[in-house]
């Protein structure tokens, strides 16, 4: 297993905290996200019976360097809501997000935007990234929105970019940006 | 277009699950706090049964306030 040799994150947003996940952090409850349909349909990814130890050696490959794992915890109930995945090129100071939201009773509640706001933050101004990227597939039109909600730029549409999981056709896939000057710039008007 | 405004307008108010009147006629993604990643799904989707096929993906990323739902209500492109 990969060791952790960076900066595990640890932030707190006004409902949840933010914090690298390690080996020990799998659950039944992140397992049970990788077997629904629901959850992992808008993602084209495949539904899997992942067990612990296959989660916990997926999480093993953040180190907090190149990949950030980072749950996201309801500071209410302390429950697991969901996570990021960054994959961080520090060659060109550049992040890519992925996020998965895996309690259903979360959706539509503003939990993405939210803790991506903070992580935006310490990626830009403690990690030196100077560039977010994001590719959510065309038709997740619940992750486009968020993307254009936080400000995101839509810099292009590739098409025919994925194979379908489920067999149909190939889909077609978004790429946004965000600068960290123009998040910076953002953060100073909304103050 | 007074009509596909009107329509619009219905179809978000219906997507987020409240009267029209409650919709400001310049709602705008970002600005409209009640048009959230749900309630744009739904939007979409209603958008394509009332004209009777997917968007393209030109067309869904072109989606930013009503008077681009009313646009492609009309049959012309958002944006």
């Amino acid at each position: 297993m990969a060791l952790a040799t960076g900066k595990p994150v640890l932030l707190q947003t006004e409902r949840f905290e933010l914090r690298s996940m390690r080996p020990i952090d799998a659950s039944d409850r992140w397992v049970g996200w990788a077997r629904d349909p629901e959850v992992m349909g808008p993602l084209n990814s495949p539904v899997v019976q992942m067990s612990r130890d296959e989660l916990s050696k997926f999480l093993a490959t953040s180190d907090n360097v190149n990949r950030y794992i980072v749950g996201i915890f309801d500071k209410v109930s302390r429950i697991q809501v969901g996570f990021f995945m960054v994959d961080v090129d520090n060659g060109h100071h550049l992040a890519t997000f992925n996020v998965v939201i895996g309690e259903k009773e979360w959706w539509g509640k503003g939990v993405i935007n939210e803790a991506r706001a903070a992580l935006l933050d310490h990626f830009f101004e403690q990690v030196g990234v100077e560039k977010a990227c994001g590719q959510p597939l065309a038709r997740n039109f619940p992750a486009v929105l968020n993307y254009k909600a936080q400000g995101w730029r839509h810099e292009g549409t590739q098409r025919a970019q994925r194979r379908s999981v489920s067999g149909g056709p190939r889909l077609d896939q978004y790429q946004f940006g965000l600068l960290r000057d123009d998040w910076r710039e953002a953060r100073r008007k909304a103050t | 277009m007074a009509e596909d405004s009107t329509r619009a307008r219905a179809l978000l108010a219906e997507a987020i699950g409240a009267e029209p009147a409650l919709v400001p006629h310049d709602a705008r993604i970002g600005v409209f706090e009640r048009w959230d990643s749900l309630a744009h799904l739904r939007l979409i989707l209603a958008v394509e049964q009332q004209i009777g096929r997917q968007l393209d993906p030109d067309e869904a990323i072109a989606v930013e306030c009503l008077d681009d739902v009313a646009r492609l209500l009309n049959g012309r492109a958002a944006g």
